[in-house]
């Protein structure tokens, strides 16, 4: 039997108590999944991965992760908050705010240092990490040194650093160029398969597909509007229409103009 | 521009401190305390030659750095006079320094003469910012700008001011890329030429927006660090070695030091 990381009982969220974000959201994780959360922009994805990580808290509803309730209580005490953090890690959409350290080297050991790892160990897992990912050349870069491809992996890689059990993954491939994004999918999957959880936020359709098994479907009235197989949700065209995950377009091959469903993915624009 | 003349400068700066020259070898924390006695020593010595021959040093460390002699006299020379000639002028005559007089003319009434002792105590200024500046730059110029912040924790700077100042500098470029592409996007519709009052408008409106920005990308950093498990301790890896040739370096300076201030002091 599997465990349940987290469980999400009629969570609620809004901005400065009136713009709301989440109305009643229900959710269950198991170890091991792959999910995704889909929607339209706006309709909460991003603030339901912030509550997933605990960086914000619901205004109401319970948030369990790993058996034990998220609150400002839980993150006050140092053991408990210290025992999340390394066990969850989280890669924003912007990795100009992942990477704040002045090289990438010191980037990706910040979260062991701060977890409590010796500094022989943090150096161990920077070694480790570049292996894996093949970024050992961008090691003493400042991160605005890096292309876009290179700070998402570099983003990847502070979160990886932390050796974590789940990956919580905003837009990991908005913006970026076909090679980079299979690159990406490729450190999701080889994660996924070491036994780490993802969940991950996007809009791009044509990597769903890979990167979950499950997803699930944020509306306009902030709700989780279906959930199921990937493989099942992605074949409703009409329910993926109405939410604003594919449209209909007309283009030009040559002199003939035709019309056909067109998905929203950030690498084809 | 003076967003791309930054960039520019930076990453000179950079391939400088990555040449295998001398200095770009020696362990960050040594140079940072070498340069530092050496300033210290310029500061305390009062004999001009012995502060020039700290100078002709400097040079000779510049060039086994692999540091362009001509670029850096271009460097460190263009604001000594600036700054350095404007303060040290008054010394020279006699109403600040009295003494041996060397010129002297009369102006408005009244006799000004330059003496010897004016001359030497305004030429002792002088070196001894130029020297000092020179050490200083010496420093920027062969040691990366992330070493030489983790090097100040040898002077015991808190490790919070070390990660604090190493991410402004950081996130100075990106801003420094925002401002850039804002810019360009007035230019692109506006033009170049603006009327000074709307020019004044356009830079008042981006500082302001500048500010906005930094406050959001300020509370999402901190949130970032939140979630890798930051709890307002920050520790650091430090990578320093030092090894035989910066301990030798090290004695080396301070023979050198004990000598030109000995040497000073007696007026050998």
């Amino acid at each position: 039997m599997k465990n349940t990381i987290f469980e999400l009982q009629d969570i609620w969220y809004s901005y400065l108590s009136k713009f709301p974000a989440l109305c009643g959201i229900d959710l269950r994780i198991e170890q091991g999944e792959k999910i995704a959360l889909v929607g339209a922009n706006g309709t909460g994805k991003t603030t339901l991965l912030q509550l997933l990580d605990g960086l914000i808290f619901p205004d109401k509803g319970i948030i369990k992760a790993f058996g034990t309730r998220l609150n400002e209580e839980f993150f006050n005490d140092h053991v408990s908050a210290r025992s999340f953090r390394s066990r969850v890690g989280f890669v924003f959409q912007n990795p100009d705010v992942q990477l704040f350290c002045p090289t990438v080297k010191e980037d990706i050991v910040f979260g062991p240092l701060q977890l409590g790892l010796s500094r022989q160990e943090a150096g161990k897992r920077l070694n480790d990490i570049c292996e894996q990912l093949n970024i050992g050349h961008l090691i003493e870069r400042s991160p605005h040194q890096l292309s876009v491809g290179e700070k998402r992996k570099v983003a990847i890689a502070t979160t990886l650093a932390i050796s974590s059990e789940v990956m919580i993954l905003d837009e990991p491939t908005a913006g970026l160029d076909p090679k980079t994004t299979r690159q990406i999918i490729d450190i999701i999957l080889q994660a996924n398969k070491k036994g780490s959880t993802i969940i991950t936020a996007t809009h791009d359709l044509h990597i769903i597909e890979e990167i979950a098994d499950k997803i699930y479907c944020l509306g306009s009235n902030r709700k989780i509007t279906r959930s199921g197989s990937s493989r099942e949700l992605l074949k409703d065209r009409v329910f993926l229409e109405e939410n604003n995950l594919v449209h209909v377009h007309s283009h030009a091959h040559r002199d003939a103009v035709h019309t056909h469903e067109h998905e929203h993915i950030d690498h084809h624009h | 521009m003076g967003a791309l003349s930054f960039f520019k400068e930076s990453i000179y700066a950079e391939e400088c401190a990555s040449r295998s020259g001398y200095l770009q070898y020696l362990d960050a924390r040594i140079k940072v305390l070498i340069i530092f006695l050496m300033v210290l020593c310029v500061m305390l010595s009062k004999d001009i030659y012995a502060i020039f021959s700290l100078y002709l040093f400097c040079l000779l460390l510049s060039v086994s750095s692999k540091i362009n002699i001509l670029f850096f006299l271009k460097r460190t020379w263009v604001f000594i006079p600036l700054f350095s000639l404007f303060i040290a002028l008054p010394a020279i005559f006699s109403i600040i320094t009295p003494g041996e007089e060397i010129f002297g003319f009369g102006a408005a009434g009244f006799r000004l003469s330059i003496t010897r002792q004016g001359l030497m105590s305004a030429g002792i200024f002088l070196i001894r910012v130029l020297t000092s500046v020179s050490f200083v730059i010496l420093l920027t110029l062969t040691t990366r700008n992330t070493e030489l912040l983790q090097a100040l924790r040898i002077f015991k700077v808190p490790q919070l001011f070390v990660m604090t100042t190493g991410m402004c500098y950081r996130y100075i470029y990106l801003f420094v890329e925002i401002i850039e592409n804002t810019y360009l996007a007035i230019k692109s519709r506006v033009g170049i030429l603006l009327p000074h009052k709307k020019g004044r408008y356009i830079v008042a409106w981006n500082i302001g927006s500048l500010w906005q920005r930094s406050y959001y990308l300020n509370h999402a950093v901190y949130t970032a660090m939140l979630s890798r498990g930051y709890t307002g301790e920050p520790k650091a890896l430090h990578e320093f070695k030092a090894s035989v040739l910066d301990w030798l370096s090290l004695l080396a300076v301070l023979i050198l030091i004990t000598l030109v201030l000995y040497l000073g002091d007696t007026g050998i």
